[in-house]
């Protein structure tokens, strides 16, 4: 268990954060680069010195600013792993896997002559047969791994994560991700992951927790915050591709829907977009924002003649742009525009191109009301 | 092209031919090793590997902690401090000579105090090693900084979190990482203390067996002794293409550019 807040000052940039993991739960550190993330990892190992705060890692308190308590990083019992991978190139595979080791008695030994848990370190992350390897011969992929059999090795008390996958290509970010999950769920401890990539987020983590200009936005389950984000601000963090300003027009109870209508584009009875979304106590007149995935939008060449989904759009394409593993399609309807992936095949099968006539359909529960945030008015 | 070759062709005869002209003429002296015995000589030569091994001890001691902290701390006085370390290698080592002499001498600044405790430092063995370490000693914190600053900050972070101390931190990683540049900085100030003069002989003089190093010796030979100087001389070229051969060991570490 880790658990703790800090409040930081570095140069003009202050944070104010707090958290809490238990052993065997990854919990997402989740925001634009100068969030503060990297800043709150470094405070829980020791490597920056808050203002303010209280931390615990393992149930033993390292920091406390009211008693004046400070465990130096060496005592910490954290594993910390970064995108450098940081591995000492005087050494051997071994020799990094060893370098904390060095006071620990190493008294049951395997038959290969490393100590057992090594040996199953050396197992779980696939680097037998590398022991004697030297650092900077070994793949990107081994070397994060090797690092973090080191950080491992250790045994530490909480493991921090910054970034640890986002200089590996996207194959071998996914395949190691997945093999750290199942390694971290064995090791049992909490796990600190600071992330900016949604995918990463949504396959890790246990728990999210949206950070910017050095606070917390929104914690809760990844699917909930990185799919649904309640607050615009998240939203907009989070990169939900559609964020449109509208008005409520109409209320329908008995659909547990409302229909709305843009607040930009062209004005008048029947001009403006209007959409089908979930109910809320808002009365008829009242501005909502609305946010819509552009993953939950189906593009169609005509309109559906009999379809359940509430929301079909006419629009006009007027771009494509590549998005891996698809393509982003931009639709101008009535002067707004909307973003909606869909993949290569769909592209060339329907031949879009910029000019053509195409249907946005989407569900009304696909679209979601976002409240906007009176903190983001704030002047910079 | 042509006048590139041309260049260099001049430039490797001007190095080259008093080099090569030594060499000849110290082998065609009637006994190298019967010269080399001599007084003045095993006085000179004894003297110069004593103090220059004290001289790479002090510098070792003090240089090797103020280098890491120029290489570590960010404060204005440092940087100041910084800029200035260099000044002994770009100053005449005769005014280096004077300057320790208007210091330390009998009527320099703290002179009086220094006598007043039964200390004279001028004309004695240890003015020798005070001149050494003056010139020399840049050479080895300039290398030594360099070699730290090559460690990024963030290896001694890791090292932390896996539980060593700063202060093991230093001597597991920090020091074998920033050795290759340590031990060519150790070469470097060690040929440049064996074949110290200028201020040498302004503040330690030239009394052999005490004060005479082996260029002083060499230059108090040519008076008398040919051999012997041409010999003395042998022995530090010799000396010198050994530190050439050290340095090139030791700034091709297999790791290096990997850091």
């Amino acid at each position: 268990m880790t658990r703790g807040w800090v409040r930081c000052q570095l140069g003009e940039f202050s944070l104010e954060t707090e958290w809490e993991a238990a052993p065997g739960q990854v919990l997402i550190l989740f925001g634009p680069s100068g969030a503060g993330k990297t800043t709150t990892l470094r405070a829980i190992a020791g490597l920056v010195r808050p203002l303010q705060g209280h931390i615990e890692v393992g149930g033993q308190v390292v920091y406390d600013s009211q008693s004046r308590s400070w465990v130096p990083p060496h005592r910490r019992r954290v594993g910390y792993l970064t995108q450098q991978v940081n591995l000492f190139p005087h050494l051997s595979v071994i020799g990094n896997l060893r370098y904390g080791l060095a006071k620990r008695g190493l008294a049951s030994r395997s038959a290969t002559g490393y100590p057992l848990p090594m040996e199953r370190l050396l197992q779980n992350l696939q680097l037998e047969g590398l022991e004697e390897r030297r650092v900077w011969e070994l793949s990107g992929g081994q070397q994060q791994r090797v690092a973090l059999a080191r950080a491992l090795a250790t045994d530490p008390q909480v493991l921090l994560l910054d970034e640890p996958f986002s200089s590996l290509d996207a194959e071998l970010r996914r395949a190691l991700r997945d093999e750290v999950r199942s390694i971290l769920s064995r090791a049992n401890i909490p796990v600190i992951l600071v992330t900016h990539d949604r995918d990463e987020a949504l396959a890790m983590g246990d728990v999210i927790q949206v950070i910017d200009r050095g606070r917390t936005l929104s914690r809760g389950e990844p699917l909930q915050v990185l799919g649904q984000p309640g607050q615009a601000r998240v939203a907009r963090l989070v990169g939900v591709e559609n964020i449109l300003a509208m008005r409520v027009a109409s209320r329908h109870p008995q659909d547990g829907t409302m229909v709305c209508v843009s607040r930009e584009g062209p004005t008048g009875p029947e001009a403006g977009l209007h959409l089908e979304v979930p109910l809320s106590d808002l009365a008829e007149g009242q501005p909502v924002t609305v946010g819509i995935r552009a993953s939950d939008i189906i593009l169609a060449g005509e309109k559906l003649v009999s379809s359940s989904a509430r929301n079909q759009i006419r629009g006009k394409v007027v771009g494509v742009e590549l998005r891996p593993p698809g393509y982003e399609v931009t639709l101008d309807c009535a002067g707004i525009q909307f973003h909606c992936h869909i993949t290569g095949t769909s592209l060339s099968e329907m031949k879009v191109a910029a000019g053509l006539d195409l249907w946005a359909v989407f569900k009304a529960s696909s679209c979601f009301l976002v409240k906007e945030d009176p903190v983001l008015i704030v002047q910079q | 092209m042509p006048a590139g070759i041309a260049a260099t062709a001049v430039y490797v005869v001007f190095v080259g031919l008093p080099v090569l002209a030594l060499l000849v003429r110290a082998a065609q002296q009637e006994s190298f090793a019967g010269s080399l015995t001599s007084d003045l000589a095993q006085q000179a030569l004894r003297l110069s590997l004593f103090t220059s091994l004290i001289s790479l001890l002090v510098m070792v001691l003090l240089g090797t902690p103020f280098a890491y902290l120029l290489a570590r701390s960010h404060s204005r006085i440092l940087r100041v401090m910084d800029s200035l370390v260099e000044l002994p290698i770009v100053l005449p080592p005769v005014v280096a000579g004077i300057a320790m002499l208007m210091a330390f001498g009998r009527h320099g600044l703290v002179g009086p105090a220094l006598t007043g405790l039964g200390i004279t430092l001028p004309f004695t063995t240890t003015a020798v090693i005070f001149a050494q370490v003056f010139v020399a000693a840049p050479f080895y914190i300039r290398a030594a900084k360099l070699g730290f600053q090559s460690v990024a900050r963030d290896y001694e972070d890791v090292s932390q979190t896996l539980g060593v101390s700063p202060w093991r931190t230093f001597w597991k990683l920090t020091l074998p990482l920033a050795a290759p540049s340590i031990i060519g900085g150790l070469a470097l100030a060690w040929a440049r203390a064996i074949s110290e003069f200028g201020a040498t002989i302004m503040f330690a003089g030239n009394l052999t067996g005490r004060t005479q190093t082996m260029p002083l010796a060499i230059l108090s030979a040519m008076e008398s002794d040919l051999g012997a100087a041409l010999s003395l001389s042998v022995l530090l070229l010799i000396g010198s293409l050994t530190v050439l051969l050290v340095l090139g060991m030791f700034t091709r570490r297999q790791w290096l550019g990997r850091l």
